[in-house]
């Protein structure tokens, strides 16, 4: 079967103008009951936040960007309209290329199943067929340093084993770009520095990394270019040093006691 | 690409997410049964042998203490009882398959008609598993095994797509108000009763026929009785009949679901 994902050689994210409005509502209502309830009392009240406010950005092929911001500037947000799980309220968004979103890792696993089984559906949840899959099972399993628990329900694993073997999914497989959303946090040292050496062999191979993390160091000893959020819009764009400075001035007020 | 509100375009696109995720679809089929036949001793055979007991105590009950003078009641009964089963429990199991997969609608950018699909064909396998139950009751009772049987294909796909177009309906109602699963479980039992399972069309009085002609089901199951209970083959009216409701019901369902699955994310 010819891969249709082979005939990409340039891959590219572009976002124009995207803005993703959340209506919160408070105390939204759950049942039909609450809904007439609060309808006929015209409670129903809500607001509409923009997560992301008029973004626009462009991610040439086998760049290395950081994203960076405080909590709650829509670190998450972008990585996910770039992954397609949300479907932006306004602007364009262009993604070419196959993608490995490495959003909070393991999302496809079921604590039921045994790791064989999970990475089997993990898989195909991202798009790859079967025969993909079990061509690099074995690969995915020393990888991820399973062992003989491979055949055992993944409840049982330690959250570091789980950990492992998403990460060891969501990059065997090959993707064009790669979406990572600070999930390096978890596991070992050695288990980290294995992470990034494999992070480091996808920008080698020339590969669009998208990477959010809290930590300064890993950005700039990782990233050709980072951009830092602010309120669902954009603040700074450039090299990762500049981007990194104006990052800690913005939070420097929030140590200080007002 | 057609307009994306044109009928074809919406059919289309279902074929199209089926086929290209296939292997998801089975996938995750095989996982709802895998699941639900965990940690139980006799494990998939349960898919056997519920419909078996099930049957067991129908045929105890029906010809030894209630009689209503139907020959072989069981079989009559059950002809149309097990696909009934194979919907009402599509709906009611279906019903959380967006909600359910919620953490993952969430976090995977991911065709969400996979998960209705998958939901129903997991039951479709549960389907076909109860008709061997029923042969071995049609033998067992004496009941002339007809060629008719052979025919089952045909009622079988029409009643795929009428469960699969109110699974959608259903699934995506669900997921803006939680009401639905449980109003589900009371409009299933009304429908029941108000579909000829239990009795024959021909017991309700004349003047009230009509009214249970407006009940689209009795056209997608009508064609089981007539081939396992009478041996006949329906009239192409009748035939027209369960695809006209089947085909209405996937399109409306799956129109639905089509419409709102970009703000599933938002409420699961």
């Amino acid at each position: 079967m010819s891969d249709p994902r082979r005939w990409v050689t340039q891959s590219v994210v572009k976002l124009e103008n995207v803005t993703q409005c959340f209506r919160v509502i408070q105390e939204r209502p759950d049942s039909l009951r609450e809904l007439f309830a609060k309808f006929f009392r015209h409670q129903v009240s809500y607001h509409d936040f923009n997560a992301i406010r008029d973004l626009s950005l462009e991610v040439p092929c086998g760049q290395m960007l950081g994203i960076i911001g405080r909590n709650g500037s829509g670190k998450s947000t972008l990585l996910k309209i770039i992954a397609g799980v949300y479907k932006p309220t306004a602007g364009q968004v262009r993604v070419e290329g196959t993608l490995a979103p490495l959003i909070e890792l393991g999302a496809g696993f079921h604590h039921e199943l045994t790791g064989r089984e999970n990475i089997l559906l993990n898989g195909l949840l991202m798009g790859y067929s079967k025969q993909d899959m079990k061509a690099r099972e074995q690969s995915i399993i020393e990888f991820a340093e399973i062992g003989e628990f491979i055949d055992a329900p993944i409840k049982q694993y330690s959250s570091g084993m789980q950990t492992r073997l998403a990460f060891a999914v969501a990059t065997e497989v090959d993707p064009d770009i790669l979406i990572v959303d600070e999930i390096l946090a978890v596991g070992d040292e050695s288990f980290q520095q294995k992470c990034f050496a494999r992070i480091e062999k996808f920008r080698s191979a020339g590969k669009t990394i998208l990477f959010v993390t809290h930590n300064m160091n890993q950005v700039t000893e990782h990233c050709d270019r980072v951009i830092l959020l602010e309120r669902g819009s954009m603040i700074a764009d450039g090299q990762p040093q500049e981007v990194v400075s104006s990052y800690k001035h913005l939070t420097v007020p929030d140590l200080t006691p007002a | 690409m057609p307009s994306p509100d044109s009928e074809l375009s919406i059919l289309y696109e279902l074929i199209r997410s089926s086929f290209r995720y296939r292997e998801l679809i089975w996938a995750l089929a095989l996982k709802e049964l895998k699941l639900r036949y965990k940690r139980s001793v006799l494990g998939f055979l349960w898919a056997l042998l519920n419909p078996a007991l099930m049957m067991a105590v129908l045929t105890l009950v029906f010809s030894t203490i209630l009689r209503f003078g139907i020959p072989h009641y069981a079989i009559f009964l059950l002809s149309v009882l097990l696909p009934w089963t194979f919907f009402s429990q599509s709906l009611s199991y279906a019903v959380d398959c967006v909600v359910g997969n919620g953490e993952l609608i969430k976090k995977v950018s991911v065709p969400k008609l996979v998960f209705p699909v998958a939901a129903v064909v997991s039951n479709i396998i549960n389907l076909l598993l109860s008709f061997v139950p029923m042969a071995l009751l049609v033998l067992a009772m004496r009941h002339p095994f007809y060629g008719t049987w052979l025919y089952l294909p045909v009622p079988i796909l029409a009643l795929v797509l009428f469960t699969l177009g109110m699974t959608c309906l259903f699934a995506t109602a669900n997921v803006f108000y939680r009401d639905v699963s449980h109003i589900l479980q009371v409009v299933l039992s009304a429908w029941f009763y108000f579909t000829p399972i239990i009795y024959a069309l021909d017991f309700v009085p004349p003047r009230l026929q009509w009214l249970f002609k407006l009940n689209p089901i009795i056209y997608v199951i009508n064609g089981f009785r007539l081939a396992i209970y009478w041996g006949q083959l329906p009239r192409w009216q009748s035939i027209a009949a369960s695809f006209i409701c089947g085909v209405s019901a996937l399109f409306i369902g799956c129109a639905i679901f089509q419409r709102y699955q970009d703000k599933f994310v938002f409420y699961v």
